[in-house]
């Protein structure tokens, strides 16, 4: 050990034996350290870290130096020197190698000292490294786990050490081959494990990692008759040399001849049965890229002329149900191929406790193997009824032994009748009513919060983690005493207590307002909740009486119905909530083998597959297909099973395209409704298509001079506002003279992944104990300054035509929150119509724009996407029109730029300006930077300078990326990201844009070539907006776009759009701008939901807090 | 322990006629394979050979043993019941003494240049006193075709081991998890030779299992051998030596290659094999 290493004092708290040092929270020591010493404990738990063979030890180290670089290094640097971001780190960063990208980080801070930018790279390289060592781990335990290691090394077909079962092989008198048809639960958590079963804790933490999980059987109310195993999966042999897979759900289904296919995820959505092969080994995954052939590996498999067919069905269980669906269905495939290849001892029947085992060791391979992971209790399915699953301490034999305390797999222990009665389940099954809420969720940022927050021991949350693990104890010794009450009391107390305390994002304000219903119309008949899975809003449960349970049922539906109404368009939602009845299943995983008349596969396949089948020439169907369209028209008339299958297979024989037609006559409504100019459109998509619009033409000439702005261009809000700035400022608020332009127009796509709601009303945070939306926390702000002033500035708000509707009713239910100044919004009158993109912009983005490179499967599964994704625009017709998804989902918005203009078009401006002619100065802000209000001093320091526009600035960190400050050829200007010439000089600017800016009425107009009393002349001011329109560029993006279908499935497409910015008004001539550079609490924008954590912690979110007032 | 009984089976479905099939042995001589059984069989000392059949089968192999037919019993396995049935169709014939149990489907070729594979196996049997089943470390893509062991040395001896568990012809999965012996090279297992020296007691094992054995559920000796080993001590003999499985694809032309490579025509060949080999078009 060095000698800094020994003087830490942060080391012993990783490498200490007894626990109440190991557990002590980091913040407690960091927050009294200063920077020299904080920077000595960094220097010594970097050397630390490289030295420590030992996963845990170098993990927690990694963690604590971001920590230290994230939250307290930051606040107490003496350096006020901006600093700038490395490019060199930066692109290491984006390959993922993360330690080069340390290893120059480190230069620079010796070269130039820490500053607050560095700080931010080190915390993100840290981070990103840390859990670069947590996957890779846990990858490499999957890998060496005994009976996985062997499909690692065979990569050559005539080695493959499987065969078929031959019973599987035996023809039946009717040409048939049997079948494997498996059935499996999928599981319920009913302790809700405080995320425990992240793999990494439960390899670090086998104590504390306890989830009490129930298999269960599953019918979506009102449409199903009763409770079945949701999960079914099919294998037999058919008589052609192919794989065939087919999801019924998906209604996707491929016939692969090429051995590379099985590894091309992304090809179809046949993803996870490819996924279920190559993890059961039937194709074992050391054959990607060997270039064998599949006829090879098939005759080895099943004997020459033969193949393989996999097929799935989920019955129509929607996609996020919390009930780790498609891990089990993942198991439930990799189960019937281990059966048929006689991994697994019996054709039918139950699996043994060994061969389960596998499935789940094999389950975690299937997913990592699809860009994807759970939980490891997520195959709990594949075990019968009712089980505890606990972390494991590592023992010699396992290959985690000597690198973390516990094993990757549980241990599962079956809890029987003799400890929860059969009574007991009854009461259970009688009592609580299962959900998916509808919401559309990403739970991964919140999987990173847990492992983070466990690391450092925050103080508050790992005193949350130790009260979830005493209520675990009181969670099963409930159920085992048959108190159904008392589980639910416990099951919402860890819901509010703990759960809430580890992490604030697992409560919804959904969620909330159907437990606040649920509670007010069954009083002390609802007896409590149950949240599933990461995060609430999808799967959950509510507790009820058994007395009102089939009340219950059908009112929490009609109340989560009613609230995804009220709430659509400010949380996003996937599909409509449904409620299901369930059953405790007690056999888990079990199959039977069904030969002859009886070798059929589930109903919904032949209503999927026949249509086809029907239509070609029945000389060039194969034997074996013939004798099974024979089996099927003869259990057509007596399967009971198969009751409604040919009406199915008739409406899929003559299927219609009636649906879309009416979306496209809604689609051409909304467009003569919001004023889309398709002239203008057109001459953008022919611009585009011959390659005069583009990505690579959004950027400046590879000769123009990017530089650093000087210290003279910009002014320091702390150094430059003087008293008097101050008192100006707060003699023109006072004076009415200011108003507030919130831009409210966008689509949020970043913040919901494309899921299409209004970002303004998305209630992201509790403030004042309560869910507050982002325009209300705006408003909050407005009346603060308000009320301090003796004067209610005027509040705008800018929409579009995807968010007016929405923000005008959510406003007027709220009654504008009770504002007292002038409310009002601005409707814009400007709108796109999206495009397909074209093949050169989407390799641009790909192939030339820096990308953050992911986890080595996730990447071979981007890769495979994006190849999948550029054959859809190539046969979608590049640049045409993109009209297939929901009409509001073809539309965008076409830049902040034309909300001003707007406030001209639609008269806002000018009725504002005849109500209160003080009005000279507008504070124009993004809807997601919440700390931007109308300060005095920043008003009275844009006075002071008198320029057109303000703009404000922050210094830089890791994660401001999309341009900044930057002198261009001498002149002082902003640039968009997509604008640079080259990525590297992005790296050469200090500050960002924060796009909240200072507007001098008067001179905006000018530049217009317009004064006050023009703005009732609506032919002047239109002519004059397009004249000035001209001198902006137009730029083109790429935007991701969800397209829902099936049940709660999306897909994500990307799709061309153009669009003008307000930032790019500094580059045209004759318009005076001024830049200040701010605080960062005043400027940091939200724009992924994935940084409300850190915003929260970081101090930020009290700032704004500060700044408001409810009223 | 002293071995002077050995029991070859040829009642298999698909193998009955592989011993029947002539090659040319290390003297360059004409020979059915049956005949370089039995010749490796006088050398090791034993001198009463039992041979299971088909019911019909005697004549043809009576010529293919030539003038050693005298010497031998024929056994007819009347029903097919599974190659641990042929072996207990032998339970009279080896009258309550050790015996050497030997496949016909295979050809054994000794790397010892002073014992040939049955010496081997007979003579650790003997010093040891106890049931050896010789094993070769073969590697996982032969799983199909063989049973396999697990076990730990036994008194440190180098290629002799005391037998844990048998699995007949496991999955890799199994075999992982299951018959893992350390010392081997990676992906590899103590797979089965083809040649055991067993004792009565498995005679009432391989009894006790025919009661529920049928054509559909035929009756294995590996497991007989597993339920042996918990009854007494049971070894595994890595020899000095390379078993060609003759039903293969190759099999027979590779068994040749083996033996007559191992004999005095072996640079003739060699020559030849290379000719072949310049010769070959692509």
């Amino acid at each position: 050990m060095t000698t800094a290493q020994q003087e830490s004092v942060l080391i012993p708290l990783i490498v200490a034996d007894d626990s109440e040092t190991r557990n002590t929270p980091l913040g407690k020591i960091c927050r009294d350290l200063s920077e020299s010493e904080l920077r000595k404990e960094c220097t010594a738990l970097d050397a630390f870290w490289r030295a420590s063979d030992n996963l845990y030890e170098r993990v927690r180290a990694l963690f604590f130096l971001y920590a230290i670089h994230r939250f307290y290094l930051p606040a107490v640097l003496s350096t006020k020197d901006p600093g700038l971001l490395s490019f060199e780190a930066f692109e290491k960063f984006l390959e993922r190698r993360f330690a080069q990208s340390i290893e120059i980080l480190l230069e620079e801070e010796r070269t130039s000292g820490l500053s607050d930018t560095l700080c931010s790279s080190f915390a993100q390289t840290y981070y990103q490294l840390g859990l670069q060592n947590l996957a890779d781990q846990v990858r490499r335990s999957v890998r060496t786990l005994r009976g996985n290691q062997w499909m690692f090394r065979t990569g050559q077909a005539h080695e493959h050490p499987l065969r078929v079962r031959k019973e599987l092989l035996e023809l039946s008198e009717t040409g048939t081959f049997p079948v494997i048809h498996e059935k499996t639960a999928v599981r319920m958590d009913l302790s809700h494990s405080s995320w425990s079963d992240i793999f990494f804790l439960g390899m670090d933490y086998p104590e504390g990692a306890r989830v009490l999980n129930i298999s269960v059987d599953l019918a979506v109310r009102g449409r199903d008759e009763t409770p079945r195993p949701p999960v079914e999966a099919c294998f037999r042999v058919i008589d052609r040399p192919v794989i065939r897979l087919v999801s019924v759900d998906l209604e996707a289904s491929a016939e692969i001849t090429d051995l590379a296919d099985m590894f091309h995820f992304a090809k179809d959505y046949l993803g996870l049965l490819k996924g279920a092969l190559i993890a059961a080994g039937v194709v074992p995954i050391a054959m990607e890229g060997s270039r064998q052939e599949l006829g090879d590996l098939l005759e080895r498999l099943v004997g020459p002329g033969r193949g393989i067919e996999l097929v799935s069905c989920v019955n129509n269980i929607p996609k996020g149900s919390r009930l780790a669906v498609s891990t089990n269905l993942l198991g439930g495939l990799i189960a019937a191929c281990m059966r048929a290849t006689g991994q697994a001892k019996s054709l039918s029947g139950p699996l043994q406790e060994s061969e389960r085992r596998i499935v789940a060791a094999r389950a975690i391979l299937g997913e990592w193997l699809g860009g994807s992971g759970g939980g490891w209790q997520d195959s709990g399915g594949v075990w019968p009824g009712i089980k505890v699953i606990e972390g494991s301490a590592a023992g010699e034999e396992d290959p985690e032994f000597g690198i973390s305390r516990g094993r990757l797999l549980p241990h599962h222990t079956l809890i029987g009748n003799d400890l929860v009665s059969g009574e007991t389940r009854q009461k259970l099954q009688d009592s609580l009513v299962l959900v998916h809420g509808g919401m559309a969720q990403n739970v991964g940022p919140i999987l990173e919060m847990v492992t983070e927050k466990y690391l450092l021991r925050s103080e508050s949350e790992w005193q949350g983690r130790r009260e979830s693990i005493a209520l675990f104890d009181q969670i099963v010794n409930a159920l085992k005493g048959g108190d159904i009450r008392l589980l639910a009391e416990l099951t919402t107390q860890h819901f509010f207590g703990p759960l809430q305390t580890i992490i604030p994002w697992a409560t919804t304000y959904f969620t909330e307002r159907v437990i606040d219903a649920a509670q007010e119309e069954f009083g002390d008949k609802f007896w409590g909740f149950l949240m599933l899975g990461g995060m609430s809003g999808g799967g959950m449960g509510f507790f009820f009486d058994p007395s009102v349970k089939e009340k219950a049922s059908d009112r929490v539906l009609e109340i989560m119905l009613e609230q995804k109404r009220q709430l659509q368009k400010s949380l996003p939602f996937a599909m409509d909530p449904v409620v299901y009845d369930f059953l405790v299943n007690e056999h888990g995983s079990a199959s039977k083998l069904k030969k002859g008349d009886e070798a059929m596969m589930p109903p919904g396949y032949y209503a999927m597959v026949m249509p086809e089948l029907i239509k070609r020439d029945s000389r060039t169907l194969s034997p074996g297909i013939k004798a099974e369209m024979d089996l099927f028209a003869r259990r057509r008339k007596t399967g009971k099973d198969f009751k409604g299958t040919t009406t199915k297979l008739l409406s899929n024989l003559f299927s219609s395209n009636g649906e879309s037609k009416e979306a496209e006559a809604g689609l051409d409504d909304l467009l003569d409704l919001h004023g889309f100019d398709p002239l203008q459109h057109q001459q953008i998509r022919e611009d585009m298509q011959q390659g005069l619009l583009g990505l690579s033409k959004n950027r400046l000439s590879l000769n123009s001079q990017i530089e650093d702005v000087r210290d003279d261009d910009v002014a320091m809000a702390e150094r430059d506002i003087t008293e008097s700035d101050i008192e100006a400022g707060k003699a023109a608020l006072t004076n009415g003279e200011v108003a507030v332009v919130t831009l409210a127009a966008g689509a949020a796509s970043r913040w919901t992944e494309g899921a299409g709601v209004v970002k303004a009303l998305h209630p992201f945070c509790k403030f004042a104990e309560s869910h507050r939306s982002f325009l209300e926390v705006h408003l909050s702000k407005t009346r603060r300054v308000g009320r301090e002033n003796g004067a209610w500035p005027a509040h705008l708000v800018t929409t579009s035509y995807m968010t007016h509707e929405p923000i005008s009713d959510y406003l007027d239910v709220r009654n504008g929150f009770g504002y007292e100044g002038k409310l009002s919004l601005s409707l814009g009158r400007s709108i796109g119509l999206r495009m397909i993109p074209m093949e050169r912009d989407l390799r641009f983005l790909w192939e030339e724009m820096p990308q953050q490179v992911l986890d080595e499967r996730a990447q071979k599964m981007r890769e495979s996407l994006r190849t999948a994704l550029i054959d859809w625009a190539k046969s979608q017709g590049e640049g045409s029109d993109y009209r297939d998804n929901l009409p509001l989902q073809c539309l965008h918005p076409v830049g902040h730029w034309f909300e001003v203009p707007n406030l001209l078009l639609n008269g806002t401006l000018a009725g504002l300006i005849a109500e209160n002619p003080n009005l000279k100065t507008l504070m124009l802000h993004n809807i997601d930077t919440l700390g931007a209000d109308l300060d005095a001093g920043l008003l009275g320091l844009h006075r002071r300078n008198g320029d057109c526009i303000t703009y404000e600035v922050i210094t830089r960190r890791l994660e401001d990326r999309g341009g900044g400050l930057a002198r261009i050829n001498g002149q002082t200007r902003l640039i968009e990201g997509l604008a640079m010439p080259r990525e590297s000089d992005e790296f050469k600017l200090s500050y960002y844009n924060t796009l909240t800016s200072w507007i001098d009425i008067d001179q905006l107009l000018a530049n217009f070539g317009l004064a006050r009393a023009d703005l009732g002349d609506m032919d002047k001011v239109s002519r004059a907006i397009r004249e000035f329109g001209v001198k902006l560029p137009t730029y083109i993006t790429i935007k991701e776009v969800k397209k829902r279908w099936g049940h709660g499935q999306e897909d994500v497409f990307p799709v061309a759009q153009f669009e003008k910015l307000w930032g790019d008004m500094t580059a045209v001539p004759g318009v005076n701008c001024g830049f200040v550079v701010v605080p960062r609490s005043r400027g940091q924008q939200l724009k992924e939901q994935a940084q409300l954590d850190g915003w929260l912690r970081d101090g930020s979110k009290a700032v704004v807090e500060e700044l408001c007032d409810f009223g | 322990m002293k071995v002077s009984t050995a029991i070859i089976t040829a009642a298999g479905r698909t193998q009955r006629k592989l011993p029947l099939q002539t090659l040319t042995d290390r003297e360059g001589q004409a020979q059915t394979v049956l005949r370089l059984f039995l010749d490796e069989l006088r050398d090791a000392g034993i001198d009463k050979i039992g041979v299971i059949i088909r019911p019909g089968d005697r004549q043809v192999y009576e010529e293919a043993a030539g003038d050693l037919s005298e010497t031998l019993t024929f056994i007819e396995q009347t029903e097919p019941l599974g190659y641990g049935h042929a072996v207990h169709c032998a339970k009279e014939f080896t009258s309550g003494e050790a015996f050497l149990l030997m496949v016909s489907d295979h050809l054994f070729v000794s790397d010892d240049p002073e014992q040939n594979c049955a010496q081997q196996v007979i003579e650790v049997a003997e010093a040891q006193e106890s049931v050896i089943s010789a094993v070769q470390s073969t590697h996982e893509s032969k799983l199909p075709y063989f049973g396999a062991v697990a076990g730990k040395l036994f008194e440190g001896q180098p290629g002799l081991y005391e037998i844990e568990k048998v699995i007949e012809k496991p999955t890799p999965t199994v075999a992982e998890q299951e018959l893992m012996v350390p010392g081997l090279k990676l992906g590899h297992y103590l797979c089965f030779f083809g040649m055991h020296v067993l004792t009565p007691a498995i005679m009432d094992l391989l009894g006790q299992g025919l009661a529920t054995a049928s054509e559909q559920n035929p009756l294995q000796l590996s497991p007989a051998i597993a339920a042996l080993a918990n009854r007494e001590r049971c070894l595994a003999l890595e020899l000095k030596g390379r078993r060609y499985d003759l039903e293969r694809q190759f099999g027979l032309l590779m068994g040749q290659f083996a033996v007559a490579l191992d004999g005095k025509h072996r640079d003739e060949l060699l020559e030849g094999i290379i000719e072949l080999l310049a010769q070959a078009r692509r």
